[in-house]
């Protein structure tokens, strides 16, 4: 158990307190005999030292304190001392005007003079009864919900009666407490979440088991919580999302933010989601003053239960640092995977190309591109491949389903796996640049049949750097497959550049893979059988360097994601390995908070 | 002369000494002016004393100082101009007798306390620099160290310098951000001085605490311009977090892959576990959330815990669910079925919630919902 010693001390002194006596274990009760409150006089902490050294602090650091002479101590002190006098200086309204620097008795005195002025202006503020808190309450509550974004509501688990509201609920649904109190919470719920809800407040009877995770193995295990009537897993911790009705008549600038969660169908209601997170409670009815219609129902139990929560408003559908994707209405998004093959294709194309996605998916983009685009759209893809940037393709023509093209210029990225560096897929932004008329086509499509197939294959050869048979059939959709396997070759024989080293077959970007596609071709595992790679079978261990030489740094920047500005900067000088194990360090070292017991402290409620 | 000498240097040791005591008593002074109980007043030392000073009058000129229009409108409503039939506005302290305002006062009070004990975090103010200009009292419970003893202090003093570059760009606050009150939604890691079981320890012993920061810029004009951050900071705990039935559990190899995931997924989006296993979440869900997606990822790489935001998940067969997960990297229990043979230290848990229900569901946007198995 945990016990809040903080709140221990709180609690003793708020007039009609909780007894807390049957909460607290031996040790804790040792606690208690010690004053808490108190900050320790730190030695060797924070304030006696200069350095802004944020590692952890460990027995290192403090010999090396020690070793230093102590003038050096005392300098830094000094120091310090003064640069908190500068500042005080700066913030005290009468020190300002003066043009010479004050000393420092005059600046504390002036400080008490307006600390004494300030206090003056605040009523309640330095109560006998009350432990004195740094804010006044009414002020801290207003920035906890203007921070939290978020409302207080206690409501009842039988009907899902409002108990409680607290007044932020205005800012956020844009109801008055009025309108609340007393009503069902579930008129205000969207009705595919009722059922969620309910299941929520409902009591441990009709779910005699709860579902936890267990921290230590993450696993779920089935906790057996006492089931007795009036107890009602009192204290069980709920947390789940909803989708609440706000008031039409809302800000304008808050319906951007339910952007993500709004439904799609033109519904008379406007939801949005609520982060709901709280504890259930139950009390003796003969403490509360259960208002409004008299429930001759619930005098029979002698405890009423409830939901305790908080709600808070989900308007992260972006991420802070990059911005989501700009979609325009003439702009469709695919997916490819590296070999060109649809896996993705967003709903709009369906307008533009004609295909529903299904059609699209699993077939290789190569299909439909117009043959004259070929060559460069396959430059484009090896580019795609290798780099981080996004590439540019030129206008190329896309064949639609009605048999006419549409031309389009394409925005493509390769999209890689933070952990193992490797291209998972392709992401294509495509633009409409102009659709081609119907007598356009006819010509299009006699001038394409004119082609006789040895041409095509010529072209296609020349592409693809390889000669085969002549007569023998090479379909568009085999280009991309090639490029890919070009590409997985390539990795293969450089993953031993993981450690620095060069592969003698690695190449720069740029250049050229022709001739190292005729290799890749002729000898399957691609080059000098001791470019062999020991036992990396597996990518998971550690990130490997992918297509890139040797020498270059493991975070590129890139257009993508601008890992710096996310991360720090704080890897980008380490070798794969290195970073692999720092990465691997830097989580072993973290709590991760699920060690934390639950507080099941009774709390006070004042009605 | 010597003796002269002697003199001079007693008169001015004396002098010295008459200085200091001098100055302890301001500090005195100044420490009793300092909201605390006087037990915690008299075991302030001088550097805190000023430190805290600097964090009440910065509050201060924080909250009383003159606001903006648009902030001064809301708090005409607050305050009970617009009033609601039978509702008063408690917040206003026009017209209210000191009984009634001690009231009000417990009442906020124990709503706050309530509030940040639900919420399971406490409240941050940040400067535009990193200061840390006022705590919630209640942070001692997540940090081990007290309000006294943080209040003032630069958060680059206390979080891990690999999370640094993205505090400082949330701190950077464009005028219009900060008019508007634009929102701060990140996580970061933060020293922790707390045992195993709660108990407080020392900074010597600090592990990295991660932390979810979610909240708004504020700003007063006058008397000087003050903008600043309010964040509320949460420890993103799994353990005790009670499933529904819109919840699943899923494990994954630190590339995102599925290793593990519970029945409900099956009933929720329809895949089968058999399916997922290998497969990377990069491949379930909407092209349009791959950043949410892998600024989830990367945090939890770098960090070890992380909220996404909302993302889309497609559903097998058509369409697509509106989820948000919460994950956090621990270690590995079983080894990775997908690549046997290799085990890995560590693994990803994500508890997933689902927000909606199933949206366009005659659309397949990709190959996963329209092919039984895709290979790779």
């Amino acid at each position: 158990f945990h016990v809040d010693k903080k709140d221990v001390l709180v609690e003793e002194n708020h007039s009609g307190s909780v007894s807390l006596p049957s909460l607290m274990t031996p040790s804790s009760a040792a606690c208690m005999s010690l004053s808490m409150e108190m900050p320790r006089k730190r030695k060797g902490s924070l304030d006696n030292q200069d350095t802004k050294s944020s590692s952890i602090p460990d027995a290192d650091m403090e010999d090396d304190q020690n070793r230093e002479p102590h003038s050096q101590i005392e300098k830094r002190r000094r120091d310090k001392m003064n640069n908190l006098i500068d500042e005080l200086s700066a913030m005290i309204p009468t020190c300002n005007p003066m043009s010479r620097k004050l000393d420092k008795l005059t600046v504390l005195r002036m400080a008490v003079q307006h600390l004494k002025s300030l206090k003056g202006s605040a009523s309640s503020f330095s109560e006998a009864n009350y432990k004195p808190s740094f804010l006044p309450n009414e002020e801290l509550k207003h920035l906890v919900l203007k921070a939290a974004d978020g409302f207080l509501f206690v409501v009842g688990c039988d009907r899902g009666k409002i108990v409680f509201v607290s007044e932020s609920i205005t800012k956020i649904l844009n109801y008055s407490r009025a309108e609340l109190i007393g009503q069902s919470l579930f008129d205000y719920i969207h009705p595919k979440d009722m059922g969620k809800v309910k299941e929520q407040l409902s009591a441990s009877e009709l779910y005699p088991r709860e579902r936890l995770i267990d921290a230590k193995t993450g696993l779920q295990v089935q906790a057996d919580l006492p089931v007795g009537a009036e107890r009602l897993c009192s204290g069980a911790r709920r947390s789940f999302f909803c989708r609440m009705k706000y008031n039409k008549i809302s800000i304008k600038v808050e319906e951007k933010e339910f952007q993500a969660s709004t439904s799609k169908k033109k519904e008379s209601q406007r939801y949005c989601t609520v982060h709901c997170t709280g504890y259930m409670r139950s009390w003796p009815t003969s403490h509360l003053e259960v208002d409004g219609d008299g429930e001759p129902d619930k005098q029979d139990s002698s405890y009423y239960s409830c939901l305790v929560a908080v709600g808070r408003i989900h308007s992260h559908s972006t991420p802070q640092v990059n911005g989501e994707v700009r979609v325009k209405p003439i702009e469709f998004i695919t997916r490819f995977a590296m070999d060109g093959k649809f896996t993705f294709v967003d709903q709009r194309a369906t307008t533009i190309l004609g295909y529903l996605p299904q059609e699209l998916l699993g077939t290789s983009c190569y299909e439909y591109f117009h043959q004259d685009d070929l060559p460069h759209l396959a430059d484009r893809h090896r580019k795609v491949l290798r780099s981080k940037d996004k590439i540019e393709t030129d206008c190329y023509k896309f064949r639609t389903k009605f048999g006419s093209f549409v031309t389009l210029q394409s925005q493509w990225f390769s999209f890689v796996n933070p952990w193992t560096k490797e291209v998972e897929y392709i992401v294509s932004t495509n633009t409409v640049i102009s659709q081609t008329s119907r007598s356009e086509v006819k010509s299009e499509l006699s001038s394409n049949s004119k082609t006789s197939e040895d041409d095509c294959n010529k072209s296609l050869q020349v592409i693809l750097g390889i000669s085969t048979t002549p007569g023998a059939m090479i379909y568009a959709g085999s280009i991309g497959t090639q490029i890919a396997n070009e590409l997985l070759d390539f990795n293969r024989m450089n993953s031993s550049s993981s450690s620095g080293s060069i592969s003698p077959f690695s190449l720069p970007q740029d250049k050229c893979p022709q001739t190292h596609n005729q290799i890749s071709n002729n000898v399957p595992n691609g080059g000098a059988t001791d470019m062999e790679i020991p036992g990396k079978s597996s990518s998971e261990d550690e990130p490997q360097g992918a297509a890139f030489s040797g020498g270059e740094s493991l975070m590129v920047e890139n257009s993508q994601l601008d890992l710096d500005s996310v991360v720090g900067p704080g890897l980008s000088s380490l070798s794969n390995d290195e970073a692999a194990m720092a990465v691997i360090m830097s989580l072993l070292e973290t709590d991760t908070n699920l060690g934390e017991a639950v507080d099941f402290e009774e709390m006070h409620w004042s009605s | 002369m010597t003796a002269n000498k002697e003199k001079r240097r007693v008169i001015s040791r004396d002098a010295a000494r008459r200085r200091r005591q001098v100055e302890s008593e301001v500090f005195v002074d100044l420490s009793r002016l300092l909201p605390f109980q006087q037990s915690v007043q008299d075991h302030l030392d001088k550097p805190s004393v000023i430190r805290l000073t600097l964090s009440y009058i910065r509050m201060h000129t924080l909250l009383k100082g003159k606001t903006g229009i648009k902030v001064e409108a809301s708090h005409a409503v607050k305050c009970g101009q617009v009033m609601e039939s039978g509702q008063e506005w408690r917040g206003c302290d026009r017209g209210r007798d000191d009984e009634e305002k001690k009231t009000d006062n417990v009442e906020a009070s124990e709503e706050t306390n309530m509030f940040l004990r639900i919420l399971e975090g406490f409240l941050m103010v940040l400067s535009t620099e990193g200061d840390m200009i006022y705590l919630s009292d209640n942070v001692s419970k997540y940090m081990g160290l007290t309000q006294t003893e943080l209040m003032g202090h630069n958060i680059f003093e206390y979080t891990h310098p690999c999370d640094h570059e993205e505090i400082r760009n949330n701190l950077r606050l464009t005028a219009e951000e900060v008019w508007c009150g634009a929102k701060r939604d990140f996580i970061m890691r933060i020293k922790g001085a707390l045992t195993h079981r709660g108990r407080s320890s020392n900074l010597k012993s600090a592990t990295w605490k991660v932390l979810h920061c979610q909240g708004r810029a504020k700003v007063c004009v006058a008397p000087s311009s003050v903008s600043c951050l309010l964040l509320t900071c949460q420890p993103l705990p799994l353990s005790h977090t009670l499933l529904s039935t819109h919840t699943f559990t899923s494990q994954h190899s630190m590339d995102m892959r599925f290793t593990y995931c519970d029945q409900r997924m099956t009933l929720l989006l329809g895949y089968s576990t058999e399916e997922l296993l290998g497969r990377s979440i990069y491949d379930l869900c909407h092209i349009l959330d791959t950043n949410c997606l892998t600024k989830n990822h990367l945090n939890l790489c770098f960090k070890s815990q992380s909220v996404s935001g909302q993302y889309r998940m497609l559903v097998r067969g058509g369409g697509y669910v509106w989820v948000e997960s919460h994950s956090a990297v621990i270690p590995s229990v079983r080894p990775s079925k997908s690549r046997p043979g290799a085990h890995q230290p560590l693994c990803i848990l994500c508890v997933t919630y689902v927000l909606s229900g199933v949206e366009e569901p005659s659309l397949q946007l990709s190959l996963d919902q329209a092919v039984h198995r895709y290979l790779r």
